[in-house]
Parts: C-alpha cells; sequence; structure tokens
C-alpha cells in the first residue's frame, strides 16, 4: 500500500493549487491511519531528494503543498509573468504589528508605528494577509484586524507560533545597537 | 556648483528619532533632549529646504519634543499627597520608541523570511469546482474589485453624451429588477453593459448594493474567479 499511497498523495498535492490540509486528506484517504499518510509524504520528500527531482513537498499553514525546489528559481522565475511585489518597509512594520498583536485596531497599530496606516492596510487587504475580525467594544467601534491564512502561507508559516519568539526579536534588536549608523531609513517608500 | 544633499527616507517621526539616537550613540534611556530636539529640527528643516512635504506626524512628535524639553527645566513640583518622586518626562517617549524598535526588528526578520519563501513556486492554476458543489459566496471585497474593473473599462471608452438626464439609485434598482424577472439573472458585467459614463456605473453599483442590503438578490459565483452573477433571493 505504502507505494501506492506515495503516489496518490503525489497526485492529490500535483492537482491542488492551494496546501491540502491533514484534514483533507483524511478525507480523501479515509481508511488510511493519520499516522501513515504524514509518513509517506516524508517518504515523498525524501524520494524527491534521492531522485535529484526538481520538486519538493512543503509543510506549511498546517497543511502541505507541492512546490519547486528553491535553487531552481532562477529558471522557474522566467516562466513566471508577474509576481506580487515584494512587501514594502511599512507594509512589514505594519504587519509584524498585527501579528503578534491581532486583534488590533488601526488606531492602535498608528500609535506603535508613528504615522498612518490606511493605505498600507488597504494594500495587506488587498493582498490577502490580513482581515477583518470584527469590531472593538469601545468608542466608535473600531474595525479589528488580524492576519490571515494567506499570511501563513506566504512567510511559510505552519501556525502564529511560529513567529520568533519576544525574546528572539529583543536578542536582534540588542544585536542592532551601535550600528546606527549601518541602517538607517533607506529602503521601502 | 550645485550642492547635492542625500537624505536618508525615514518612515516616520520614530524613525527619524530612533536613527538620530542610534548614529549618534546616544543612550536610549538617558535622551539629552535638548540635543536631540535640535537635531531633529535640523533634519525638518533641511526637508523644507528641499520642499519635501513635512507630514503632520512629523510636526507633532516636534511638538511632544518641545513639551519635553520645557518640563525637563521645570523643577519637580512636590504632589498634594507630598510625594516628590515625579515621572520622568521622557519615559511615554522612551517606551515608544523601543517598541517602535522592536517592531522594525520583526518587520526584518519577516522581510528575510519573504526573501527565502519567493524561492518557491507553487501550482496557481485553479481547478473547476466539482459540478454540483453549490455556488460561491461573493464577499464585498470581490464586488468593490469587479466594480473597479468595471470603471477602469469605462473611462477608457470615449463616449459622446449630448444631454445627460439625472440617473437615480430608484431607476437603477428597478432596472436590475426587472431584468431578473424576465431573464432570472444576469451576470455583473451585463449589469455595466450599457453603462455610458462612469455616473451611471456608480450609480448602478450603489443600486446593486441597496438590493443586497434589502435582500432582495443575492450574489454568487459559479467557479473560483468565475463571473458574478445577481440572481433574485427566492431563486
Amino acid at each position: 500500500m505504502s507505494q501506492g499511497l506515495r503516489a496518490i498523495l503525489e497526485a492529490v498535492l500535483f492537482a491542488s493549487p492551494d496546501p491540502v490540509s491533514t484534514g483533507q486528506l483524511q478525507t480523501i484517504l479515509e481508511e488510511v491511519a493519520p499516522a501513515e499518510i504524514t509518513e509517506a509524504l516524508g517518504a515523498l520528500r525524501e524520494e524527491y531528494e534521492k531522485q535529484g527531482s526538481g520538486l519538493t513537498v512543503l509543510q506549511v499553514a498546517g497543511g502541505f503543498r507541492m512546490a519547486t525546489r528553491p535553487d531552481l528559481h532562477p529558471w522557474v522565475k522566467r516562466l513566471a509573468k508577474t509576481r506580487p511585489a515584494r512587501l514594502s518597509r511599512p507594509g512589514l512594520e505594519t504587519l509584524a504589528i498585527i501579528a503578534y498583536r491581532q486583534p488590533i485596531t488601526k488606531a492602535e497599530i498608528e500609535a506603535i508605528r508613528g504615522v498612518l496606516v490606511d493605505a498600507v492596510l488597504r494594500t495587506l487587504m488587498e493582498r490577502g494577509l490580513i482581515r477583518i475580525l470584527g469590531r472593538k467594544r469601545e468608542v466608535g467601534r473600531p474595525l479589528l484586524y488580524g492576519t490571515t491564512r494567506t499570511f501563513l502561507e506566504y512567510f511559510g508559516f505552519q501556525d502564529i507560533s511560529e513567529l520568533p519568539s519576544p525574546q528572539e526579536i529583543e536578542a536582534l534588536v540588542s544585536s542592532r545597537q551601535g550600528d546606527g549608523t549601518g541602517e538607517t531609513g533607506g529602503a521601502g517608500a | 556648483m550645485v550642492y547635492q544633499v542625500k537624505l536618508p527616507v525615514f518612515e516616520g517621526p520614530l524613525d527619524l528619532l530612533l536613527h538620530l539616537i542610534r548614529s549618534n550613540e546616544i543612550d536610549i534611556y538617558d535622551i539629552p533632549i535638548a540635543r536631540i530636539t535640535d537635531e531633529y529640527f535640523r533634519y525638518l528643516h533641511a526637508m523644507e529646504e528641499l520642499d519635501l512635504e513635512v507630514a503632520g506626524e512629523f510636526l507633532v512628535m516636534a511638538a511632544t519634543l518641545v513639551y519635553i524639553k520645557s518640563r525637563m527645566l521645570l523643577p519637580a513640583h512636590p504632589a498634594a499627597d507630598g510625594d516628590v518622586t515625579e515621572e520622568d518626562p521622557r519615559t511615554p517617549l522612551v517606551d515608544m520608541l523601543l517598541e517602535y524598535e522592536r517592531c522594525r526588528a520583526a518587520a526584518e526578520t519577516l522581510g528575510e523570511r519573504e526573501n527565502r519563501q519567493r524561492l518557491f513556486f507553487f501550482r496557481s492554476i485553479p481547478l473547476e469546482a466539482p459540478p454540483g458543489g453549490g455556488p460561491l459566496e461573493v464577499s464585498l471585497f470581490d464586488l468593490l474589485a469587479a466594480f473597479r474593473d468595471v470603471l477602469q473599462r469605462v473611462s477608457d471608452a470615449p463616449a459622446l453624451i449630448l444631454h445627460p438626464r439625472p440617473v437615480t439609485t430608484a431607476e437603477r434598482m428597478v432596472a436590475i429588477l426587472d431584468r431578473l424577472t424576465t431573464d432570472g439573472m444576469m451576470t455583473f458585467d451585463a449589469l455595466f453593459a450599457q453603462a455610458v459614463s462612469r455616473v451611471v456605473v456608480v450609480v448602478t453599483f450603489l443600486a446593486l448594493l441597496e438590493l443586497l442590503r434589502q435582500g432582495t438578490i443575492r450574489v454568487e459565483q459559479r467557479i473560483p474567479f468565475g463571473e458574478i452573477v445577481i440572481v433574485g433571493a427566492q431563486a
């Protein structure tokens, strides 16, 4: 069965444009134990590696998806006509605040960044990286924002707990102190 | 002789202040407010001389700095209960700067992840939903995106309008309902097929939103990324 199972998983992952969740795999392969599925996915990835295949299997946002090997990107890149641009610095900063502080209002984000974020929020919404979670129970009932599954997929996180911990961020901050001239606000805008 | 001044672009007042503090190797917990305020103003003036628009938030921070500076000059006056330990007027600003610095670091790690992640490519051709899967829900954002497309098309098409007759939302609502009673459904694009001007497009879209709000009609998509279809609510 394991040979056949591997082929089925390969076919399913190939056919799906989105990551396939373990729940979905379970529905497709109802008679197979979850552990067996995970094992077969691991075997598939190893097989690709051993054959020197151009493909690999990634685990993201609670699911699995097929992807091209990262070192082949110079070639695959030529095939892709348009790709969404890299996020700007304001975009990344706003997204970072939302990711760590969700649910959070626009005013709260602006208090941390010290600038207005209307345009940035619109862009992040359009790219599906954030969504409205509801309204805060306070005067004006402001909208609350949070990250989406697309956010996890875009950054290759399996879930939100994979974000660097506050301690790791703190360590990064202190490692930066003292070389203020090296990194100004050049990028972005 | 022409001087070229190159100023780094700052995302906001906090970004600029952090830069001033770090590049002058100042202890963030003991900021010489007078000196930093001077440097801050020097930068604002440079921006003005270069005809760069100084955003409002930069001015708010300038006012904050001046306020802190004045507070520092005043002797700490004992509170009513005789408690002389007053908060350092710089504390709120320092907290904001530290918080913003963490945000910047977090953004940096996200940026690095983004770069690594962009080396992977995925299949992106959407599968057609299997028949019988039922219509898909259309969100307000899908509608707005479709609406923007229509507006773009309209502005490109030259039209000669002789006597613009005012169009009303009510009129367009009736037109949509008439069409639905005869045909049972219509596509989002068909809705705007005869709209000659942006005004008509906008009014028609408002009519659509109003009908949706009333619950008289429904919008749905038969396949992912397919056409948006309008149907009567009871259909």
